[in-house]
């Protein structure tokens, strides 16, 4: 087991990869009463084509699979494992992202039992034709839930619009018709292929010994057998630069208007510091621009283009990234434009230096030291990094190292007109028919 | 768990030392009895506050400083418990020692005697422009409710069960009252505030607690003021209706059902209160999530909560807008088998365990510990999770028993897609 220190931040991380190839962390947090686990696999939502293991021909499984899959690792032979870490007074979960599937729990008593039952559960996979039915109703009213929430047909259909091929643009979850191509058989397919523990972290966080939590974890481990495993085969889509569709809206029941602006990301190909760096620099240039104390926020605000719905974000991952800007508005294409006239201005001339810099540079390490109070978070987006070869606690000492330069350098990657893509939620106007393409270039 | 002084009559200020935490954490309560008219103007007086004060008197000039002082995080919002209502001032500021530089803390709490104390007048009241347009972001944030189908679902329920109640108000007010406030009325209400309103402050983190509430008096120099806040009657109100549906253009279907329980938090039965809710449905292994979801697949959520400042249960569940009936049968059947005693040992089990895990992770956040202090400490006995334990561990079936039988099924609210519902 190695120990890495982090001085400044006052942390201790052990780490180990046991013989399975299994990543283990733990971290220990002084005054914690709880247990916070997670178990994670790089596999998401978007790794629907690939090569099963054992296998030479490459495969396409019906969209969703991965969170379907997620439901499905609760259910057993002897029941429901959310009773058994009920019994423990375990809270459990689980979700599917992208480009992750993470099972966790949180405890403040019985750890390692909890911790068995979570290795335990992951571990034993049981699928069944009847019980994979049983579950389409379930998911079925998880898709239908979703599609009632604006904000998320919001940020989902702004996705879409950004891609052509690649499978970020469709939903985690799937749609009803794609999950009712799923079988037991395709489920024993994926997990065979990606639940493979060298795939996977395991990361404990919180009230913890760290010897002895390692000692278990690493016997629990070694009295399980695991086939050997090759590299997982993925097959990429080849992805445009432009976005797919310009402009879309999509009619709801909704009182206000929804819009966001997308800027599609052109470097997608970095890992580890690299890729951190690249992450923090457009992060922090999205700040001086689009952030609460930038002209272009009074502007908005001023104007009454905004309101406390506002927000941007930038989210990278290896082969796709993109940047949100948008707000609940009555003036979408007012808003649309003052964010187009921001962006265009960036490219006529760089719009801050040095202070500006510094000045959201302690902001952010700011909300990395607020952040690194939260064990969720850190057990979370610990994960996220290292399956980019990044690391979580490099984040501060990068960021005091960024300069002008390279936040400028790393902004132009989401500069291009042909970059953007607009769209809008609004309120229905004639009932016959829900999306309207506008200015649509497919 | 803290450490309570009472630095002018009404004002007191609670302390808590721990190295837990790699910020310090501020909150700083303003309480009043609950009115629907108080609620409006003290919402568009926190938000008026939050925008610029005399020394920073513009949004961005504030919002700069708070990025100069380490992202500093500054909100003032208004809440409600039973019939009272909380503006709040909710700070976080990163601990010293964690920097390379910084004098951070002195500064958040001039800062704080700044948000507070030196407002942006002009003329004496509230500057007009900001007053307007953060009336209308209040008014947009009223609104928003219609936006996210289950908030709104939950609060056509309360509107329907308890019209003119502290359960259906909103801490946020009413447009028609929001619209009705002006720089003059907000001056009024903020002074009211100040000078009227029961204060409990509150500091988390790695702090000397003696200089803390030496810098606290100096920062927040409030004055004594009436203890014996006027006890409100209480409002008699009764359900208008006991089902109502509504339509509007919308895939899924939103069951909400509200019952009635005489056992209130403050109420002897209040931890029983506490397990039946669990084994009803409060969690994953309870007999709605269960049988609605599990055995049915009938759903994706389906769930009960305590409401039990007010005396109130309620389930949730998003279905197939075509199994109402089904549904609300087996939702009845669930509460009936609890009733007629249908309760395993293992359910029991679980459900203390539970209980007790969630109260214990409350409180691993400073918000957490903050929170639940601020509400326990109006219970006659002095709170610890120990103590709540003890009360749950002694809960047995024939108590979960009689507390089912005390709830009283009273309003169902669907809402759902029309039939012309597009798709």
């Amino acid at each position: 087991m190695k120990t890495i220190q982090f001085d400044q931040l006052d942390e201790t991380l052990y780490y180990e990869k046991l013989d399975n190839g299994l990543d283990v962390y733990i971290l220990p947090k002084k005054g914690f009463s709880k247990t916070f686990v997670t178990f994670t696999t790089k596999y998401g939502s978007i790794d629907r084509s690939f090569v099963p293991l054992g296998e030479t021909e490459a495969v396409t499984v019906p969209d969703g699979i991965a969170h379907f899959l997620e439901h499905k690792m609760f259910e057993k032979e002897d029941g429901d494992v959310f009773q058994k870490f009920s019994e423990n007074g375990a809270s459990a979960n689980a979700f599917t992202s992208f480009t992750r599937t993470a099972y966790l729990f949180s405890a403040t008593d019985h750890l390692y039992e909890s911790t068995k039952t979570l290795l335990d559960f992951v571990q034993q996979p049981y699928f069944t034709e009847q019980t994979v039915e049983k579950e389409k109703g379930i998911i079925g009213q998880e898709i239908t839930m979703y599609d009632d929430q604006p904000d998320w047909r919001l940020y989902f259909g702004t996705i879409e619009n950004m891609f052509h091929e690649h499978p970020v643009k469709t939903d985690i979850a799937g749609t009803i018709e794609s999950i009712d191509d799923i079988t037991a058989e395709h489920l024993y397919t994926c997990y065979n292929t990606f639940y493979h523990p060298s795939n996977m972290l395991l990361f404990v966080i919180g009230a913890v010994e760290p010897e002895k939590m390692m000692d278990y974890i690493r016997a629990d481990q070694a009295s399980k057998t695991f086939e050997e495993q090759a590299s997982i085969e993925r097959i990429e889509v080849s992805e445009p630069t432009d976005v797919a569709v310009q402009n879309r809206t999509l009619e709801m029941d909704v009182l206000k208007p929804k819009v966001y602006v997308g800027l599609k990301a052109k470097e997608t190909s970095l890992s580890g510091r690299e890729m951190l760096k690249h992450e923090l620099s457009i992060q922090l240039a999205l700040d001086v621009i689009f952030g609460r104390s930038s002209d272009f926020y009074t502007k908005v605000y001023e104007a009454g283009m905004i309101d406390e719905s506002y927000a941007y974000d930038f989210s990278l991952e290896k082969g796709f990234g993109f940047a949100l800007i948008g707000s609940d508005t009555n003036q979408t294409d007012e808003l649309v434009e003052a964010i187009q006239d921001v962006m265009q201005k960036t490219q006529e001339k760089w719009p801050f230096g040095l202070d500006e810099l510094e000045r959201v540079k302690r902001r952010k390490i700011g909300f990395y030291l607020r952040a690194l109070n939260s064990i969720e978070f850190i057990a979370n987006q610990f994960t996220r990094y290292k399956f980019n070869d990044m690391n979580l606690f490099d984040a501060v000492p990068v960021i005091e190292e960024l300069t002008v330069a390279d936040v400028q350098q790393a902004f132009a990657s989401l500069q291009g007109e042909s970059q953007q893509t607009v769209f809008k939620v609004v309120p229905i106007a004639n009932k016959a028919k829900t999306v309207t393409v506008q200015e649509g270039q497919e | 768990m803290f450490q309570t002084i009472q630095v002018a009559k009404g004002v007191n200020i609670h302390t808590r030392t721990t190295d837990q935490f790699k910020t310090v954490n501020f909150s700083v309560k303003f309480k009043r009895p609950l009115t629907v008219e108080d609620a409006a103007e003290r919402t568009v007086l926190t938000n008026v506050m939050q925008h610029s004060n005399a020394r920073y008197p513009s949004s961005a000039a504030l919002r700069m400083y708070l990025d100069d002082l380490y992202g500093t995080v500054l909100y003032l919002d208004t809440t409600k418990r039973g019939d009272e209502h909380t503006v709040l001032l909710n700070i976080e500021t990163v601990n010293d020692q964690y920097l390379k530089t910084g004098e951070v803390l002195g500064k958040v709490l001039e800062l704080m005697n700044t948000v507070l104390f030196d407002p942006n007048f002009d003329n004496g009241v509230f500057r007009e422009s900001i007053v307007t347009r953060e009336k209308e972001m209040v008014i947009e944030r009223i609104q928003s409710v219609f936006d996210d189908k289950s908030r709104y679902a939950q609060q056509q329920l309360l509107n329907i069960m308890r019209p003119n109640h502290p359960a259906s108000i909103s801490a946020n007010g009413k447009i028609k009252d929001v619209e009705k406030v002006t720089p003059a009325s907000l001056v009024k209400t903020y002074e009211k505030m100040l000078a009227e309103d029961l204060i409990d402050i509150y500091v988390v983190g790695d702090i000397d607690e003696k200089e803390m509430v030496d810098s606290l008096k100096k920062a927040l120099p409030f004055a004594d003021r009436a203890v014996d806040h006027a006890v409100h009657p209480t409002v008699e109100s009764k359900p208008t209706e006991t089902y109502v549906s509504e339509q509007q253009d919308m895939k899924q279907g939103k069951l909400h059902i509200g019952y009635h329980t005489p056992v209130t938090f403050t109420h002897k039965d209040f931890p029983k209160m506490q397990i039946f809710n669990g084994v009803f449905g409060g969690y994953p292994h309870a007999k709605l999530f269960m049988n609605v979801r599990e055995k049915e697949s009938m759903a994706y959520y389906c769930s009960s909560s305590y409401s039990s400042q007010y005396g109130l249960v309620f389930v949730i569940s998003g279905i197939d807008a075509n199994k109402e009936e089904k549904a609300i049968a087996l939702i009845d059947e669930q509460l009936a088998s609890i009733q007629q005693g249908e309760i395993t040992d293992l359910e029991l089990t679980q459900t203390k365990a539970m209980l007790t895990n969630q109260l214990k992770e409350a409180l691993d956040s400073a918000r957490g510990q903050i929170e639940i202090y601020d509400q326990y400490k109006e219970l006659p006995t002095a709170f610890s999770v120990e103590k709540m334990a003890v009360k749950w561990q002694a809960v047995t079936k024939e108590d979960i028993v009689e507390m089912a039988k005390k709830v009283e099924k009273e309003t169902v609210y669907f809402l759902s897609g029309k039939e012309d519902a597009p798709e």
